[in-house]
């Protein structure tokens, strides 16, 4: 009977409802976007350009790096306005190299690539043979030849996609209806609380499976990623995260009385959640006790997984402990949810 | 099997502002159906909602079926039936789905086809729940209330809000829950339906029971069970001189008068004769007997529909 009673629960109380495919749509063109940054640099028009700037500007070309020549005027008021981040200007008998101290990490590299069309172009003007360069060879970490930065982005899009989901829409939803009253009835019932919470975390799962399903689909269709490790295994991964991030959605939504109040608590999660996960920039840097605090929450080790399947196909075995600290949070957070919640 | 459907014994429930509850005491047996008769604001609904696990109690004790909430709190919501005064459900879901669905939490049941036959909803069966009409919501909570083929059902308000076909119609179908053996709770501002239907019946009034018993009885417990009303066209008239001319007490209503007498046919000609003396512009003469209504004015000096 237990079984019939979630399994009934999470099928009718949703399935009548006009689920937001926009959603799916939505996440498909915001990963239009990512095609990866591309570096590039302004460069200002000489006013009578002779055969350095030639050399410099063939050289420039040889490189991946856009190069936006622009009139001094044109250029300057683009700098002041902040959208420059490397700008190559003639000085005396040379050339100068701004850079934006906004836009460091771009800019940095920029500058590098500068210095070496530079060098080459010197070497050709003074007539040296050639400089030979040493090759590149672009891989990741599971030296499996990974596309491109989209390719990266997607894990971590995918990640984080549970995480807000399972925050906001699931805990939130749940808020609302609590709110109008929709929850009352079945306090009447002898539906125990649990298996109403496990039945709605089902039917997420669900909806969110086939909402990455989708978003894969969209990924391989337009930009030719493919999940490189077993589909079996990235299923369980995210499985895992979802129900997780879930739980910890229910938890929440278990201490807001109303949508007002769980919009604020949600946020205050959410924030540290995502600046501490590794999904905009690693935390190398960050001290070593932050660094294993951060490695105990979940959702760092669950996008290491995810990234490790995904991106390098690589298998889970030595992702045990991360995996173990995802499914431990998740149960921990349903436990709450279970105490804390209130059919009114 | 114990004889006892539900004991209340001094149940007290205050919110922050108000006391809704102030210490009730009831009794109902197996088999009968008890009516919570009272204006609206008396406590019915904060009385039921604590008796059905809505809502917890500051004090008191409550018995159902011989259970307690401590104790037996899953076993109890099997047995029970509840229909709240009012039920919120998704927009989209369909008469036919909310039955089965509610139907498959209970170890057993009643079938969706026969409920919704006996609320007469088998035509919107199918239709969404925010597209059906207030009544038809209602009858919907109706049928959700004995999906699980409930000894004890609890009834908030039970034909508020529903014309007066579907009324009868409900009457009908709490009748048939009787002669099934069920007992029914059910609360109610309206005095003919709390006549109609009730075996025995509490009257309450700002969250206390100020009378319990069957209609019949609460009406012959009123020293004068009888009423002549004389109606007038537009309002009535200050009865004053009239009532000190006749020796009697005259209630004035909006259009009428009420004279309480214990024997209407002698008082009648007594009556005549004084009004034609006095001139008093009556346009109809009418005996009834007492009603709840008048047990209730009798004893809270307001009237049921405020």
């Amino acid at each position: 009977m237990e079984w019939r009673l979630y399994s009934r629960d999470r099928v009718a109380m949703f399935w009548t409802m006009a689920f937001p495919v926009i959603l799916l749509l939505g996440f498909g063109t915001i990963f239009r976007d990512s095609g990866g940054p591309k570096l590039s640099v302004v460069r200002v028009l000489a006013a009578a350009p002779g055969p350095q700037d030639a050399a410099l500007d063939l050289a420039l070309a040889d490189l991946q790096l856009k190069v936006q020549a622009l009139p001094r005027a044109e250029a300057e008021a683009r700098w002041a306005r902040g959208e420059t981040a490397a700008q190559l200007e003639a000085e005396g008998g040379g050339y100068r190299l701004r850079l934006n101290s906004y836009l460091m990490a771009q800019a940095g590299a920029t500058a590098g690539l500068v210095n070496q069309a530079w060098l080459v172009a010197q070497a050709r003007l003074s007539g040296a043979p050639e400089p030979r360069r040493i090759p590149i060879q672009v891989e990741s970490p599971g030296r499996k030849r990974s596309a491109n930065y989209a390719a990266f982005l997607l894990p971590g899009l995918l990640g984080l996609n549970l995480v807000s989901m399972g925050l906001f829409s699931v805990g939130m939803v749940n808020v609302s209806y609590r709110e109008k009253g929709k929850f009352r009835r079945l306090a009447v019932t002898p539906l125990p609380k649990w298996i109403f919470l496990l039945g709605q975390v089902l039917h997420r799962l669900t909806v969110t499976v086939i909402q990455a399903a989708i978003l894969l689909l969209v990924g391989y269709l337009v930009f030719g990623i493919a999940n490189q490790g077993s589909f079996l295994e990235l299923l369980l991964v995210m499985a895992l995260g979802t129900g997780c991030f879930m739980a910890f959605g229910f938890a929440l939504s278990g201490f807001a009385e109303t949508s007002e109040g769980y919009a604020a608590i949600s946020n205050l999660v959410f924030f540290p959640l995502m600046m501490l996960s590794g999904v905009y920039f690693t935390l190398d840097s960050a001290p070593a006790w932050l660094q294993r605090l951060v490695a105990g929450m979940p959702l760092a080790p669950f996008l290491k997984a995810l990234r490790a399947v995904f991106n390098d196909g690589a298998g889970l075995a030595g992702h045990g402990l991360g995996l173990a600290i995802v499914a431990a949070w998740g149960l921990a957070a349903f436990f709450l949810a279970v105490k804390r919640f209130r059919w009114a | 099997m114990t004889e006892s459907a539900l004991r209340l014994r001094g149940l007290r429930k205050t919110f922050p502002k108000v006391v809704a509850v102030a210490g009730v005491d009831l009794d109902v047996a197996r088999g009968e159906v008890f009516g919570l008769l009272g204006p609206n604001g008396a406590g019915k609904t904060t009385t039921l909602e604590v008796i059905e696990g809505l809502t917890e109690a500051d004090s008191g004790e409550i018995e159902i079926l011989g259970l307690t909430w401590a104790h037996n709190g899953r076993e109890i919501r099997s047995r029970i039936g509840v229909q709240l005064q009012s039920t919120s459900l998704f927009n989209k879901i369909t008469p036919r789905e909310a039955l089965d669905l509610y139907g498959s939490y209970y170890p057993r049941r009643r079938s969706t086809e026969e409920l919704l036959a006996l609320v007469q909803l088998e035509e919107k069966a199918d239709a969404h729940h925010i597209t059906l009409s207030g009544g038809q919501q209602q009858r919907l909570a109706l049928a959700m209330a004995l999906v699980n083929d409930p000894e004890l059902v609890f009834l908030d308000e039970p034909t508020t809000g529903l014309d007066p076909q579907a009324r009868r119609g409900l009457w009908d179908v709490v009748r048939r829950m009787k002669a099934e053996g069920r007992t029914v709770v059910l609360t109610t501002h309206y005095m003919d339906e709390a006549e109609a239907l009730c075996d025995r019946l509490a009257i309450m009034d700002h969250g206390k029971v100020i009378a319990t018993g069957t209609p019949a009885s609460l009406i012959a417990d009123l020293a004068l069970p009888s009423i002549v009303e004389l109606t007038f066209e537009g309002n009535a008239p200050d009865p004053a001189a009239f009532e000190a001319a006749l020796g009697l007490r005259v209630e004035p209503r909006m259009d009428l008068w009420e004279i309480p007498t214990p024997d209407p046919k002698t008082l009648l000609p007594r009556l005549l004769e004084a009004a034609e003396a006095a001139a008093v512009p009556f346009q109809q003469v009418h005996i009834r007997r007492a009603t709840l209504e008048d047990v209730f004015l009798h004893r809270t000096g307001r009237s049921l529909r405020e």
